[in-house]
């Protein structure tokens, strides 16, 4: 599915990264999470989990699914995090600032396994196996 | 012993009201928000980083503080154009040091202004901005317009203290004297709360602005910019005549206007519109800021250097240029051999490409709790946390500068404050580059 991600904050993403919980579990349930609306769930076949693309189809994602009336079809929300900005818009049209709102990806299932925010680091961009 | 009016070092708010007690190994705070009271507890936590470390063949151990910084002054002193990331959790006095090290490396200096609200600061710089402090809209408003902002999750206090409920001299029943809309792709708590949601579709501000800016000129919008933007004419058209019929109208703008499609050309049109609604009332424009001392690094940098974030300093004197000397354009280009990341965890909210090569790179991070950015790091020092462990200054989201004082002290022996560790290191870089 081709949708647009709008990413943003979240009271609770707040007060685990201000309180410097970033690598909690607690912080991982918050904001590993791409909200969807019941309409693109039940077109997805009701994932547990999905795997968000970037556009460019390099970076990919696993995160868990939670399905909300807060987003219309079409439209996918990740709180900010290292998650969301695995797959967020690198260009930044000349300003400097990455395309954190109404980034192209794209939503498919998956079983994969949802990283932490510290393996990512690792894995993704430390390179460590 | 309780303090009182402690300043709160968390979002663009910088609230002036907090109260603290510290007891045996807790603290007690009133006054904050979920987010400000997390961070109070960083005083006491048990994840505090409290050693310095540094990276060694893949391992991290505790070093001294001298080891560590020298170890930082080499990587700086041996790099050909540093990246100085000075983040917003901190002090302008500890961000000022830190363009002083820029400038003399002939490195690149930047802040989270880059990845926020950068774009609304050049939206600003080609509309120009009719703006006030805080407490004028909170004196004066009753209408509040939250535009591309959740700001119950990300202010939590801002509708609480200047916005919407707070008792104003000329809005005397407070939430009941003022009506509050918000435009929000998401059907945010923010948009919950309000009168009116504009659920626009994402990327579509500037179309949506640049149809208000038509209504409010007695011109017709074209038809198609109802499919564009999710929004009927006639919502459009009741939307400015309750603006027109408005004594004061206070609009917020977040980085649903600022990072999506249009960046700084929403902002623009954003402030020529407000500029024109003067004509009709009261108007003005303000960022809801995302860290407490977010605008200071804008104020100081530009009366220090001229320009508000992003300055290259490789051509021995300041350049700026949003897309070639930002943050995340060097280290997307790769144009960076080192970097330097003070209270702000960068590699958790740049985008991958970036971050990948800020992981690649030699770099220092200077900060208070384990996270992905000293996960990347080759030398982490630990932070002092301001406005709870040391002095100094903030500008809060309205840019009106803020005194702040400690409550405690530094944990360390060898740093009073950033600024302090800085200067430490600014001595080091010195030495090594003069020897």
């Amino acid at each position: 599915m081709e949708a647009l991600l709008n990413t943003g904050s979240t009271i609770d993403e707040g007060r685990l990264a201000k309180g410097g919980n970033k690598y909690s579990e607690d912080y991982k349930t918050e904001c590993a999470v791409c909200w969807v609306c019941a309409e693109d769930f039940a077109a997805l076949g009701c994932p547990e989990k999905v795997k968000v693309t970037s556009r460019d189809g390099v970076h990919s994602v696993a995160v868990s699914t939670k399905v909300t009336e807060s987003v219309k079809s079409g439209h996918v929300f990740i709180p900010r995090s290292i998650w969301a900005n695995v797959v967020v818009e690198p260009s930044t049209f000349s300003t400097g600032s990455p395309l954190y709102k109404g980034s192209p990806v794209s939503v498919e299932p998956t079983d994969d396994v949802v990283m932490d925010a510290e393996e990512i680091v690792l894995k993704l961009y430390m390179g460590e196996e | 012993m309780v303090y009182k009016n402690i300043i709160c070092p968390v979002c663009g708010g910088s609230c002036d009201d907090v109260q603290v007690e510290l007891k045996d190994g807790t603290i007690d705070v009133q006054n904050a928000c979920k987010m400000g009271n997390a961070k109070f507890q960083e005083v006491v936590s048990s994840h505090r980083l409290l050693k310095p470390t540094i990276r060694e063949n893949g391992k991290v151990k505790d070093v001294s503080w001298d080891e560590a910084l020298e170890m930082s002054a080499d990587i700086l002193a041996n790099s050909k154009r540093p990246l100085f990331f000075l983040g917003s959790e901190t002090s302008c006095e500890a961000q000022e040091v830190g363009l002083h090290i820029a400038e003399y490396l002939g490195g690149v200096a930047d802040s989270n202004a880059t990845i926020c609200h950068g774009p609304t600061v050049m939206g600003i710089q080609e509309a120009g901005c009719v703006g006030s402090t805080a407490g004028q809209a909170k004196n004066r408003a009753d209408m509040i317009i939250y535009w591309g902002v959740n700001a119950l999750e990300s202010m939590p206090r801002h509708m609480s203290k200047y916005g919407v409920f707070p008792r104003g001299y000329w809005a005397k029943k407070g939430r009941f004297d003022r009506t509050m809309v918000t435009v929000d792709p998401r059907k945010t708590p923010t948009a919950v709360a309000s009168d009116l949601h504009l659920q626009l579709k994402p990327n579509t501000d500037y179309e949506l602005l640049s149809a208000l800016f038509t209504i409010l000129n007695g011109k017709e919008p074209h038809p198609s910019v109802e499919e564009i933007t999710g929004i009927p004419i006639p919502v459009m058209k009741q939307t400015i005549e309750m603006m027109k019929e408005s004594n004061y109208v206070g609009i917020f703008v977040g980085l649903g206007v600022s990072s999506s499609y249009g960046k700084h050309r929403n902002i623009e049109i954003a402030l020529n519109l407000v500029k024109e609604m003067n004509n009709y009332t009261k108007c003005n424009l303000g960022a809801l800021r995302g860290h407490c001392n977010v605008a200071g690094f804008n104020q100081l940098a530009s009366y220090l250097y001229g320009y508000p974030f992003g300055i290259d300093f490789g051509k021995g004197y300041p350049r700026y240029n949003p897309g070639e000397t930002t943050c995340v354009d060097v280290l997307r280009e790769k144009d960076v051999d080192a970097a330097f990341v003070m209270s702000a965890d960068l590699v958790n909210h740049i985008p991958a490409d970036a971050a990948k090569y800020l992981a690649d790179i030699p770099m220092i991070c200077l900060d208070i709790a384990p996270c992905p950015s000293t996960t990347a790091s080759d030398v982490v020092l630990p932070g002092v946390i301001d406005a709870m462990e040391c002095d100094g200054t903030f500008y809060r989201l309205d840019n009106v500068p803020v005194h702040f004082e400690p409550f405690t002290d530094s944990p360390f022996p060898e740093t009073k404050s950033n600024e302090d560790t800085l200067k430490q290191l600014f001595a080091k870089v010195k030495a090594k580059k003069e020897a």
